[in-house]
């Protein structure tokens, strides 16, 4: 077979086995590591934290991994680290990586931003030109715009074609926000098989259509793009193709030290999926399909921002223990819209739940559940919903055989208002049900607060309006080492040394100017590529 | 003949996940070419059926014949979408499994002709 490309996926979401990509780089001998750390909730989750902290706003689970050797052996496995961990503050999650670098003496490590997928300053500007905003699944839900004051956030889905041009000019780590999972992989192969050097030897627009930028004829070129999205779909959910989370579970043996995903991707658009060697868990036909049909609508049109593929004729062929081949996915064009993934603020939400034991334990907490409501009656603009977990309450209600008859029901209720003070109220009528409720009604913990709901609202949008935004920026550790330590040093940079020799202090600082201007000449030949 | 009572489970296994206010069920065949038989059961109309009180549609199924597999796709199920949803499992990802448990009718005759033998259960 042809020369094929190694890239690792390090995890899922936010929230995945923070330490997950370090293991994967340390047992691996991967080109590429990708690291997908956002879904549709967590843009929002971010905007929040961001709106507290100037400095948040991206993952920081990325931080904790880089810090611990992640950093180290990506320099010394000479690895390139695509990850869309950015989030809504790219810039902070970038200075937080350079520094990283700056730490172990990776002077010359060169970080790029694609930047240009937040367009929540910008939703009025583009509303002007008569974008509508309309609800992409929904149109009884109106346009985003109704619900303007309240809009959170609103990050179009970006695809592959910056982030193969950022390699392109020399980057060792990417770093995005929304760009679409599996188009952080198709961005690798961009890099990796020449098709971004050929893009930017002819100056073609920074996002494509990268099927532009392809060598053989389109049609050729759109099969491999959805090859190689299919590897990048198959990999972005981290272990979920390797054991985590398959029908499987009970028969592959352990999970607790499960392998992350590998795709060797060819540049015809075929890929091997597999695992570490001595990894736990499996890569197999079965575990590999369900993760094809993971989060998709019409297999034969799972859009992303790069292409449409058809799934339906993709074969799986398992030619060895832990590897499984994988071809025959079909491209069509790209879309003209991107989605744009917003949400709003829409009132109040809050959890509690209480334990139910005993003979006619689902008695017991249906009347707990009705003493609840009852005490609530006066709240007039409150919503509760109940669940009896562990009778049932996963199943849909048609398929429930209504006899299991548990001896013990967790009882769990979610209240919703627009009024937060009406769910304060909720969760101080949780523990009084212990005294005077039903026997035995157990497991009562801290009062709940209310968390803001934000409803997600995803919306297409002319792509040309989104990607003439889009674009990179190339950012280097010796700079931000110098801006961090010596915040005067770049006012200093354009004083002529002969100038400074005035006084003792100034000697001092001459001497540091002097070793900044050699680590500047150092530099010189990425300032003549990139400024 | 009649038609015999299995668990969804003995023909397929699944993974569900969500989209928006959707899910999607992924149902796929032990055996590939068991797949005329799951397609023969597996209908937008037995959706409905199944999800009653939960959906009200539509309700859509998309052979993959690749990987001898169906796609179900329910819309409109999560009351509004994962960060909404009051329901313990927001994002319907328990669905892929529980939904194996369920009873469905197999028309004899179909099975022997795709090789599905229900004595070997």
């Amino acid at each position: 077979m042809s020369e094929r490309t190694i890239i690792g996926g390090g995890g899922g979401f936010w929230g995945d086995q923070t330490m997950a990509p370090l293991k994967l780089l340390e047992s691996a001998d991967l080109d590429y590591l990708t690291m997908d750390y956002l879904s549709e909730v967590t843009m929002s989750i971010m905007h929040k934290q961001l709106n507290r902290n100037s400095e948040a706003g991206w993952a920081t689970d990325l931080k904790d991994w880089l810090k611990v050797g992640g950093i180290g052996l990506l320099r010394s496995k000479n690895v390139k680290l695509v990850t869309n961990a950015g989030g809504v503050n790219p810039h902070s999650c970038a200075s937080m990586v350079l520094a990283a670098a700056s730490d172990i003496g990776w002077n010359d490590c060169k970080v790029a931003l694609v930047i240009g997928d937040d367009l929540g300053e910008k939703l009025s500007e583009i509303a002007a030109s008569g974008a509508q905003f309309t609800h992409m699944y929904d149109p009884s839900l109106g346009s985003l715009l109704d619900h303007s004051s309240s809009v959170v956030s609103a990050n179009a889905y970006l695809g592959a074609g910056a982030i193969g041009r950022s390699l392109e000019r020399g980057a060792d780590i990417v770093i995005t926000g929304r760009v679409a999972d599996a188009s952080l992989i198709v961005g690798c192969m961009l890099h990796s098989n020449g098709w971004a050097k050929r893009a930017e030897e002819s100056n073609l627009p920074l996002c494509g259509p990268i099927a532009n930028w392809g060598d053989g004829n389109l049609k050729e070129s759109l099969d491999i793009i959805a090859g190689w999205t299919v590897a990048g779909h198959l990999i972005e959910c981290g272990a979920q193709v390797s054991g985590g989370n398959s029908t499987d579970w009970d028969d592959i043996g352990p999970l607790t030290d499960v392998g992350y995903p590998i795709a060797e991707i060819f540049p015809d658009g075929r890929c091997i999926i597999t695992k570490p060697n001595k990894s736990q868990g499996a890569v197999t036909s079965r575990i590999v399909a369900e993760q094809l049909l993971y989060e998709i609508g019409d297999p034969c049109a799972y859009i992303t921002p790069d292409c449409i593929v058809d799934f339906s004729c993709v074969l799986l062929e398992e030619i060895d223990k832990d590897r499984v081949l994988v071809n025959g996915a079909k491209g069509i064009e790209q879309t003209e819209t991107l989605k744009l993934s917003a949400s709003h603020k829409d009132g109040w939400m809050v959890v509690s739940e209480l334990v139910a034991p005993g003979p006619n334990a689902r008695k017991r907490a249906e009347n707990t559940d009705f003493i609840l409501r009852s005490r609530l009656k006066h709240l007039k603009g409150i919503e509760i919903h109940s669940e009896y977990l562990g009778d049932e309450a996963l199943i849909p209600p048609a398929l429930r055989s209504n006899t299991l008859n548990p001896s013990e029901i967790v009882i769990r209720w979610v209240a919703t208002s627009m009024d937060k003070s009406e769910l304060m109220e909720f969760s101080r009528a949780i523990a009084p049900l212990v005294l005077t409720g039903p026997a035995g009604i157990c497991g009562y913990s801290a009062r709940s607060r209310p968390r803001e709901i934000l409803r997600f609202f995803p919306i297409l949008l002319d792509r040309n309006l989104v990607e003439s935004q889009v674009h990179i920026k190339m950012m280097h550790s010796w700079r931000h080492d110098l801006e961090l330590r010596m915040p005067w040093s770049s006012d200093l940079l354009f004083i002529p040394l002969e100038n400074m020799a005035h006084s003792e202090k100034n000697m001092r600082r001459s001497r540091f100017a002097e070793r900044i201007l050699r680590r500047l000449d150092k530099a010189k030949e990425f300032d003549t590529i990139y400024e | 003949m009649n038609n015999i009572s299995i668990k969804l489970g003995d023909l397929v296994h699944g993974r569900s996940g969500d989209k928006g206010d959707n899910i999607n069920i992924a149902l796929i065949c032990h055996k590939r070419e068991w797949l005329p038989l799951l397609e023969s059961v597996i209908t937008p109309e037995l959706l409905a059926k199944w999800f009653k009180g939960w959906s009200e549609g539509p309700f859509e199924v998309f052979p993959v014949h690749g990987v001898g597999a169906v796609n179900c796709l329910i819309h409109n199920v999560l009351q509004g979408g994962g960060t909404v949803s009051k329901r313990i499992d927001a994002q319907g990802k328990s669905l892929g499994q529980i939904i194996l448990n369920a009873n469905i009718n197999i028309n004899p005759s179909l099975a022997k002709k795709v090789g599905f033998d229900p004595s070997l259960l």
